[in-house]
């Protein structure tokens, strides 16, 4: 083989195995959505007939709304805390300097490495003897304390390379120009971290939106979409799951994409070429 | 000189126990130019990051119009600042970022906008460019957004951190041109801070030379040029000729001298300091490359001669510079001479080289 | 980068810190000791006794039962790793280097993957896998016999969705690995003499290192946890650790069993990656000197 097919070989093999990885990613992905339209009970291949029945069908289980609130409200509360807190500690993490930071650096990153459900369980079991010694019991609370334990370091990692790539002398400049603490914070600061706290913000409501593992350990008697997904394949097939996965992706994409647009126009804007 | 705007008396300033300032003192005059020079790390930036109230010194006294700047914000000193990387907000269009700091002063919007407007006809910048973001403006268009950016709020001193360093040759030097223009006709006071000399002689009425967080002189640029009070400052401007000397009278303003390398009827030149000097001290003498000659037999014989060899010779474009080997100094010695087609001395001949006593200069050691 | 240096005095870092890391300490670090504190205890009558004894350790070292499932965890979890790094190889390496102007949409394509629900993915998985489903489908299509494929509700299948959901870790520590790699370097070894191969192994995979480690260590760390894909996909049939703590919660009602379970889970995954990280830090060392930017 010349030099040249042989690195023409290798252009092939590593953009193939690109493409190869996003159908084995989309491969389960897009069934779900090509099975929610079938007209049939079955959901097997071919598919004979088209309708949109079984998204009425999600609709009409009693049991699908108080999912879809818990979700929502968990995944609501989730991210703004992962957020605030996230963005707060990816501050810390990245521009100050102090005693114990590595201690605060493991504090915070731990959990990221952490098999999720065993995070859920050792939470479990703390909630569980807390709620003897205290007489509650595990619920909607516990899921949005598991979930900000468990979303806030993505939070924190998503929002630190912001600060990490943010150029202070911009401060400097603004109190130059005649600013005070707060019109730093609101003409500067903010908006040029803004990108990465966005970011953060749909991670964080992405990742707390779609947990299974957490909620199912925390969660007790309350359901939230995954664990009512969970429950319901246990006990038989049925094509309103493939119907909930097609509402569930449609403002995901949306929001995932709108966090890259505004990322990257930030991104654009932000590079300063080196002036020449 | 004009009432001073800038009064720093002994400043220092510690980082932990390093000293980058040791006890400096500067006065700048109002519309005064004042260019503060030295290799990095000589405490320049500190001093601008002083004035400008980003750092505090540990002591001395800084007045900035007549009033102590003890404990007040950078936000509250009547000085801009241009950064070295310009700091343009990315976020922020040409218009917001130079009307920032009027936004910040309250200034009532249509006035704002005027002024604006006003700016970027100064800085000779197309009124189109108001929507552009930063990155979307050419470098040296950034550079005029930025003294756009600290000129709008009409402050009494500006402060420019070696703002030009990263820019090719050709617009460096359309820039400065610019810059000097700027200076006389606003009148404000504008203190530079750069390690290229030859831009602050050409830039500042007055030039500080800096190191190691000390001045060792602040003078006029003829005075720093032609009267440097050390060997450091002699050096710190291009190509220079050190020949060491020893004093052999010492007395006033002129002192007799003498050297195994150089012919001389009487060797008698004007000296720095005015320290009392001893017969047999060590001196050297400072001659600038333009004032060496080749000297040829039926001319006029100058005040000095040396002999040497030609080691080789560069066209500089408007001079010709040669590095003649002289028997006895251990670097070659430097001339320039003004540019012609037909070079006096090929590479390798022995030649007779002079200088006159009106460009002679004692620096003790 | 400007560091500021703060004391603990300062509101600023109070502010920034102390929240966050009250609510790691009260609902992760107590609860980790509280784990340790109950694996001392027993179940009697479906209920939890303060003992303080070994009964819970010696039951879970003494059965047979629980190494074979601990074993079988252990050997998933391996092979996860090995099939997931060498997914996530030339995947990471092809986005880091091939592909141009694409690579911020296979990017956001491959985020959006990975923030999809694991349930629902897994139930798309077992559409897929089914002896009528998808896959063989299009085989029967291609002109294999009907159910050609039939993997489902095996440790195959377990294996299929372990990498699935992991394999994006690799890829990810990988590709900040390479995309960082001055490509000079490359060039110097091919101007040096070398070929391609020979650059890959001398320059490109050495210094990929770190995302390397990291990436297995995350893949292995993260699948002994595995839950879902054993259960829902494998079919319960070969049932990893994490069935087992499940029922000791679910059916059995035994809090200290889960406990010990799930700490003999984390002894093993931390020191995974306190080695993965000692390997790391020992090529570093030499090379940059600066081990505290690894954030």
């Amino acid at each position: 083989m010349s030099d040249r097919s042989r690195s023409i070989f290798i252009d092939v093999l590593l953009v193939g195995s690109v493409a190869l990885f996003l159908a084995f990613l989309y491969v389960p992905i897009v069934t779900l959505v090509v099975f929610s339209f079938t007209g049939s009970r079955m959901l097997t291949l071919p598919i004979e007939s088209w309708s949109t029945e079984w998204f009425g069908a999600l609709l009409a289980r009693p049991d699908f709304f108080p999912a879809l609130k818990n979700s929502t409200l968990v995944a609501t509360i989730s991210m703004i805390f992962a957020t605030v807190l996230g963005t707060a500690g990816a501050i810390a993490w990245v521009r100050f300097k102090f005693r114990f930071q590595q201690t605060f650096r493991l504090l915070t990153f731990a959990p990221l490495l952490f098999p999720q459900l065993l995070l859920g369980v050792v939470m479990l079991l703390w909630f569980s003897v807390l709620g003897q010694w205290l007489g509650f019991s595990t619920g909607l609370a516990t899921i949005v304390i598991g979930h900000i334990v468990y979303v806030t370091p993505f939070a924190l990692v998503i929002v630190a390379v912001q600060v990490y790539g943010y150029d202070e002398t911009l401060e400097d400049a603004a109190r130059d120009a005649g600013a005070s603490g707060w019109d730093v914070f609101r003409e500067v600061t903010l908006p040029l971290l803004w990108p990465g706290i966005f970011s953060a913000l749909t991670f964080s409501f992405l990742l707390s939106w779609g947990n299974f593992y957490v909620s199912y350990s925390l969660g007790g008697t309350m359901r939230t979409l995954p664990t009512f997904v969970y429950s319901g394949i246990a006990v038989g097939s049925s094509p309103i799951y493939p119907a909930l996965a097609t509402l569930n992706f449609v403002p995901a994409l949306i929001l995932v994409i709108v966090a890259d647009v505004v990322r990257r126009r930030a991104a654009c804007r932000n590079v300063l070429p080196e002036p020449t | 000189m004009p009432s001073a705007i800038i009064e720093a008396s002994r400043i220092i300033k510690d980082y932990g126990s390093f000293r980058a300032l040791h006890s400096v003192s500067l006065e700048v005059g109002t519309g005064e130019f004042v260019a503060l020079v030295g290799p990095s790390g000589c405490g320049k930036t500190t001093l601008l990051k002083i004035i400008a109230g980003f750092e505090e010194p540990t002591s001395g006294e800084l007045k900035i119009a007549g009033s102590n700047m003890d404990g007040v914000p950078a936000a509250k000193r009547p000085v801009r600042m241009v950064f070295q990387r310009l700091a343009l907000f990315p976020h922020k269009t040409v218009r917001d970022n130079i009307g920032f700091p009027l936004k910040l002063a309250k200034t009532e919007k249509v006035e704002a906008d005027r002024r604006v407007r006003a700016m970027l006809d100064l800085m000779h910048l197309n009124p189109s460019y108001l929507g552009r973001y930063p990155a979307q403006l050419s470098g040296g268009e950034q550079q005029r957004v930025a003294l756009a950016r600290a000129l709008v709020s009409r402050p009494g001193v500006l402060l420019l951190d070696e703002p030009m360093s990263a820019l090719d040759v050709k617009l460096k030097k359309s820039l400065q041109a610019e810059l000097k223009n700027l200076h006389r006709n606003l009148g404000t006071s504008f203190v530079l801070v750069t390690h290229d000399l030859e831009e602050a002689m050409m830039l500042a009425d007055r030039i500080c030379v800096m190191r190691s967080g000390r001045v060792l002189q602040v003078g006029t640029p003829s005075e720093i040029y032609y009267r440097p009070v050390d060997t450091f400052v002699a050096s710190f401007i291009g190509d220079t000729n050190l020949f060491p000397v020893s004093i052999a009278n010492g007395q006033g303003g002129s002192v007799a001298f003498s050297s195994p390398i150089i012919a001389c009827d009487s060797a008698i030149a004007p000296k720095a300091q005015c320290s009392p000097t001893i017969e047999g001290d060590r001196a050297s003498l400072l001659v600038r490359p333009e004032a060496m000659r080749f000297v040829e037999a039926g001319n006029a014989q100058p005040f000095a001669t040396l002999n040497g060899k030609v080691e080789e010779f560069f066209i500089k474009g408007a001079s010709i510079q040669f590095r003649i080997r002289v028997d006895g100094h251990p670097v070659p010695v430097v001339m320039d001479l003004p540019g012609t087609p037909n070079i006096p001395a090929a590479v390798g001949a022995d030649v007779t080289i002079g200088f006159d006593r009106s460009d002679v200069f004692l620096l003790q050691e | 980068m400007r560091i500021e240096h703060k004391s603990w005095r300062d509101p600023l870092l109070i502010g920034a810190t102390v929240p966050l890391a009250l609510i790691m300490i009260l609902f992760f670090v107590v609860p980790l000791i509280m784990t340790g504190i109950l694996t001392f205890q027993s179940s009697r009558y479906y209920r939890l006794a303060w003992t303080w004894d070994l009964t819970i350790w010696r039951d879970v070292f003494g059965h047979s039962h629980y190494w074979v499932v601990m074993l079988r965890t252990l050997g998933m979890s391996l092979a996860c790793v090995v099939l997931s790094v060498l997914i996530a190889y030339p995947v990471a390496y092809g986005l880091a280097t091939r592909l141009g102007s694409l690579r911020h949409h296979v990017t956001i394509l491959i985020t959006f993957a990975f923030l999809t629900d694991t349930v629902l993915k897994t139930f798309g998985w077992i559409l897929v896998l089914d002896q009528n489903g998808v896959l063989n489908w299009g085989l029967s299509h291609l002109g294999f016999e009907p159910g050609a494929v039939n993997i489902l509700f095996t440790p195959t299948a377990t294996l299929i969705g372990m990498v699935y959901n992991l394999a994006v870790y690799p890829i990810f520590t990988l590709y900040l690995s390479l995309a960082r790699i001055d490509r000079d370097l490359q060039l110097a070894a091919y101007d040096a003499g070398a070929s391609r191969f020979r650059t890959f192994f001398e320059v490109t995979l050495p210094l990929s290192r770190p995302g390397l480690y990291a990436g297995a260590a995350l893949v292995f760390v993260l699948s002994l946890g595995a839950f879902l894909e054993p259960k829902v996909m494998g079919g319960g049939n070969a049932p990893m650790a994490s069935e087992l703590i499940n029922q000791s919660f679910s059916t059995r009602v035994n809090w200290p069993l889960g406990a010990a379970l799930t700490l003999v889970l984390i002894v093993i995954g931390s020191a995974s990656l306190a080695l993965s990280a000692a390997l790391t830090l020992r090529r570093r060392g030499g090379e940059q000197g600066r081990l505290s930017d690894v954030g």
